[in-house]
């Protein structure tokens, strides 16, 4: 009971204490800020956004032409007699002259021309929507019908590649059950006045950023479907960029506050006070991140109101909210500046983003694709079902890095380590060095190593969305190298950190056991995640790699031993550059290790 | 100013920075592909050298002949039912139905196109597919021209011949994005520099240095200023690798540099009035999204002369424009000095 009432309290004081420093100087700016925001935003809209103005230059003879293209701001129309412009025709990226546009034969005249076409495209849409026959001027209509066909890593394994191979003269012959269809009816059953207001609406849209609008207002428009062969725009699967701008964005701005406010507890040794009273240091980092994360929660709800999308979005966001939070606190424990704070936090979200967004190009495509949480919001709000395994493929990971990140800042959350100024490694390894205990070092160790998996996955599995759709051979050997590489390095984390808090500890016996108990629990770890998770990717010669074989378990085991073993002699022996020589003879050694699995597969 | 660039170097962080910008340099080539497609869909298609199987189904029209002509796509005459089967098979990439409409009927003539949803190739296949379509469309009002009352005047534009599809929005829009950015993380950087000698209290063991207020605070004004160009520069000598010609490279440069004092002349000043670097950060973030947009909406504003010179297309206005800016950084300099010195020898106690 004193427990969580210890949390609110410190909530509250957060709350009180945020509002606080923000309300009597800041608040009034801010909402002064705000006004001038909303009054620039509609400055803009009139006047729209100047930033390619005058880029090109075109010259002609033509009055009617030159008031026509002059309504588009990059083009910078001079209108004279023929002779006058032939004078300057280096000048003149586009000279147009009874109708006929000649190229200047540069870069910059072709993307002139390449311009002029889309708004001739443009303004003659604007004569034809003003035709009384409406299909006289627009004889061809579209209707598009999406079929749904998703890859899985057995079928990229197999050498299935994501195109198609060009057959013969033969047409190609479908392998599954053909199901009868109908044939699709020749008339549109929308009338020609609501056709010509959708035709008039969407000339006058633009297009480059309507195409991110338009997914948020779901499948249903009846009047999508039918498009003229001009507005045909294939939807990209990068669209889904946009939502990292409206998700993930705010939940970024707002971990920062948390970030500094964890920060300002170590400026000046301020937190002391506050290490002082009873409050145990959980309840002190669960109490400072409750109202962060209630704020976040808020906003993501709010988000999704808004664009009038289904409430379930919001589940996939609280893992990636809480990952946040957790790495903002480790960021802010361990920055010896503001200057550090910035740099170490924009690099991490540049990483944890592209962690987000890159496997979520390929819904729909690519079971890789449920990696990231983002995929579900992707798929949600396409009308997809999302089922309760896919929920825990793509967020498991984020829900077990949270709370080991978690479990880390609150064992650290002491007076020697938060007020300390050694550099960054040897921090991180001070940090790394106060979880294990030297009462209990191989349980320790176990544990340690375990709860470590989900971190290994994380990186490996960001390794596998950049390299799986290389061709066959690379794409392997790349991952093979970089998945030992970083089991490598994960696997000597927690004996490096002992040995250099306590060289004298580890005699070779020592080293040993330590080694065995490490092995031990990475091998645990990795069985137990891949029991929940991602069975699809284990199946293939990908997942082999990775996750290696789920038959024999004393081969895994020895491989990780002497993995670690190796590396510990080397630290003992030689010091950091011994920790260097033996890390790349591990990893030698792992990567045989995979090649001989790979042989084996393949054979 | 030397204390705060060695500070800087110390940390390693800014390794942490560069590791950031060759990350993202790494991937430059599949963010080019993935940026230009999202500015431009059509320039997807020049990328793909292969050819993709088609069916066509329904009744024979000209349209036909007109897929058939196109060399990167193969059209096979299927039903529909195994058509859609081998399309979910990733067999075809797409299958057409063409319905018994007449040309020069009065009805539309309404073709259904089953495409994969989401696909980065039938993505591509749609826009070789559009230009057919466009064609037919061509040849169908032709037919039926009779019945439209006004034309448009006609224009004949030479096709493209390739390399134009990202130009614009290399140089008018990835270039200035990308040099402003060393800009704007100068000025929070500066945040940073100032706020922390106020929070940790290392002021007043400044000030009773040799060193006078004012000096300190052009100091870090000047270490973060010096970053702009270097940073700028570096992305600038990047893009020219990739095989982007960036003409009048020094001017653009030197706007850079001279909108960066602007902001961190901005940025000083926010920092130097909380003292505090959360209430800081928080107030100028705001404050710069007001000024970009602003600026944004003013013709011949920097960014669009940035643009211009990228390009070779600007004129006389570069220096007007540039002289207007200069006189701005010149008005606030002698704001900001007095108001630095100020406020370092007042109340040191975040407000």
């Amino acid at each position: 009971m004193g427990y969580s009432r210890d949390i609110l309290t410190i909530a509250k004081w957060e709350v009180k204490r945020s509002v606080g420093t923000m309300g009597k100087n800041v608040l009034p700016v801010a909402i002064i800020l705000i006004v001038l925001l909303i009054a620039v935003t509609g400055f803009t809209a009139k006047s729209g956004l100047h930033l390619q103005d005058g880029i090109y230059k075109v010259g002609t003879n033509d009055p009617e032409l030159a008031s026509l293209f002059s309504g588009d701001a990059r083009f910078s129309v001079d209108l004279a007699d023929t002779a006058t412009i032939q004078r300057n025709q280096d000048y003149y990226d586009l000279m147009i002259f009874n109708r006929v546009v000649y190229v200047h034969d540069t870069d910059r005249g072709k993307a002139a021309a390449k311009t002029m076409e889309r708004d001739y495209t443009k303004y003659r849409s604007n004569v034809y929507n003003q035709q009384s026959d409406l299909f006289a001027a627009y004889p061809l209509w579209i209707d598009i019908q999406y079929i749904r066909s998703e890859l899985d890593f057995t079928a990229t394994q197999s050498g299935q590649q994501v195109s198609v191979r060009p057959r013969s003269n033969q047409p190609p012959s479908p392998t599954g059950p053909v199901e009868p269809v109908a044939v699709p009816d020749t008339s549109i059953g929308i009338s020609i006045e609501e056709l010509r207001s959708n035709l008039q609406q969407s000339t006058s849209k633009n297009s480059q950023i309507s195409r991110y609008t338009d997914m948020f207002s779901g499948s249903g428009n009846p009047l999508g479907a039918y498009k003229t062969p001009d507005q045909l725009s294939p939807p990209l699967p990068f669209d889904s960029i946009i939502l990292v701008f409206l998700f993930i964005f705010p939940l970024y701005f707002m971990s920062q506050f948390f970030m500094m406010s964890i920060m300002n507890e170590r400026v000046g040794r301020r937190g002391e006070l506050l290490l002082s009273t009873p409050a145990r240091p959980s309840a002190i980092i669960l109490g400072k991140a409750l109202p962060y994360f209630a704020g976040m929660v808020v906003i993501s709800a709010f988000l999704t109101l808004w664009i009038k999308a289904s409430p379930y979005i919001v589940l996939p966001l609280i893992p990636v909210i809480l990952f946040f939070l957790a790495a903002a606190l480790l960021i802010g424990m361990i920055s010896r500046s503001f200057k550090e704070l910035s740099f170490i936090s924009i690099f991490f979200s540049t990483i944890a983003t592209s962690y987000l967004f890159f496997p979520s190009i390929f819904a729909n495509i690519h079971v890789v694709s449920l990696i990231s949480p983002l995929t579900l919001i992707v798929l949600t709000l396409q009308g997809t079902a999302i089922s309760a395994t896919d929920y825990l493929y793509s967020t498991s990971l984020f829900w077990l890095s949270a709370v080991v990140l978690f479990y880390v800042g609150v064992v650290n959350f002491r007076e020697e380590r938060l007020f300390s100024q050694s550099d960054l490694f040897a921090k991180t390894s001070d940090f790394i060095a106060s979880t294990l205990s030297f009462k209990r070092p191989y349980l320790s160790l176990f544990l340690f190593n375990a709860f470590l998996i989900p971190f290994v996955f994380m990186v490996q599995l960001m390794l596998l969305v950049l390299f799986f759709n290389l061709p066959m051979p690379l794409s392997l050997i790349l991952l093979l190298i970089g998945a030992a590489f970083i089991e490598e390095i994960a696997k000597s984390l927690g004996i490096y950190s002992m040995i250099r808090k306590a060289p004298q500890f580890f005699t070779w016996p020592v080293i040993v056991g330590a080694s065995i108990a490490t092995a031990l629990g990475f091998l645990f770890g990795e069985k137990l995640l891949l029991f929940v998770t991602l069975s699809q990717i284990t199946e293939s010669v990908f997942g082999s790699i990775i996750f290696t074989s789920l038959g024999v378990l004393w081969m895994p085991f020895l491989l990780h031993f002497s993995g670690v073993l190796i590396i510990a002699a080397s630290i003992k022996k030689g010091g950091e550059i011994g920790y260097g020589i033996g890390l790349l003879a591990a990893v030698t050694l792992h990567c045989l290790y995979n090649a001989y699995i790979i042989l084996g597969w393949l054979s | 100013m030397k204390k705060d660039l060695k500070g800087l170097g110390h940390e390693r962080t800014i390794l942490l920075a560069i590791l950031l910008q060759l990350f993202i340099a790494l991937f430059s080539s599949f963010l080019m592909v993935g940026l230009t497609s999202m500015y431009d869909p059509s320039a997807l298609s020049k990328y793909s050298t292969v050819h993709y199987n088609i069916a066509y189904n329904g009744s024979d029209s000209d349209l036909r002949g007109l897929l058939a002509s196109d060399s990167s796509l193969r059209v096979y005459d299927m039903e529909l039912a195994p058509a859609l089967q081998s399309l979910k098979e990733r067999k075809l990439v797409a299958v057409v139905y063409v319905p018994d409409t007449r040309p020069d009927a009065t009805d539309p003539v309404k073709i259904t196109l089953y495409t994969l949803k989401n696909d980065l190739q039938a993505a591509v296949v749609d826009v070789k597919l559009k230009e057919q379509f466009v064609k037919y469309e061509g040849e169908l009002r032709q037919i039926r021209a009779e019945r439209i009352d006004e034309e448009p005047i006609p224009l004949d534009i030479p096709k493209s011949t390739g390399g134009s599809d990202y130009y614009e929005f290399v140089y008018g829009l990835l270039i200035p994005l990308l040099v402003i950015m060393p800009a704007i993380i100068s000025s929070a950087l500066v945040i940073d520099l100032i706020t922390e000698e106020y929070q940790n209290n290392t002021l007043e063991t400044l000030l009773s240095t040799p060193i006078r207020a004012n000096e300190i605070f052009w100091g870090k004004v000047a270490a973060a200023l010096i970053l702009v160009p270097l940073q700028a520069g570096i992305w600038l000598f990047l893009l020219m690798l990739n095989g982007i010609t960036i003409v009048n490279a020094p001017q653009i440069l030197a706007y850079v540099t001279i909108v960066a004092m602007v902001l961190i002349l901005v940025a000083s000043i926010t920092a130097l009035y909380y003292r505090e670097r959360t209430a800081a950060q928080f107030v100028y973030s705001t404050a710069i999204v007001v000024l970009m947009l602003f600026s944004l909406a003013l013709p011949e504003n920097p960014m669009n002369i940035i643009a211009k010179l990228a390009t070779g297309s600007a004129g006389m206005e570069q220096w007007l424009v540039l002289g207007l800016i200069i006189a701005v950084v010149m008005i606030l300099s002698v704001l900001t000095n007095r108001y630095a010195a100020k406020s370092m020898r007042g109340n040191q106690a975040p407000r």
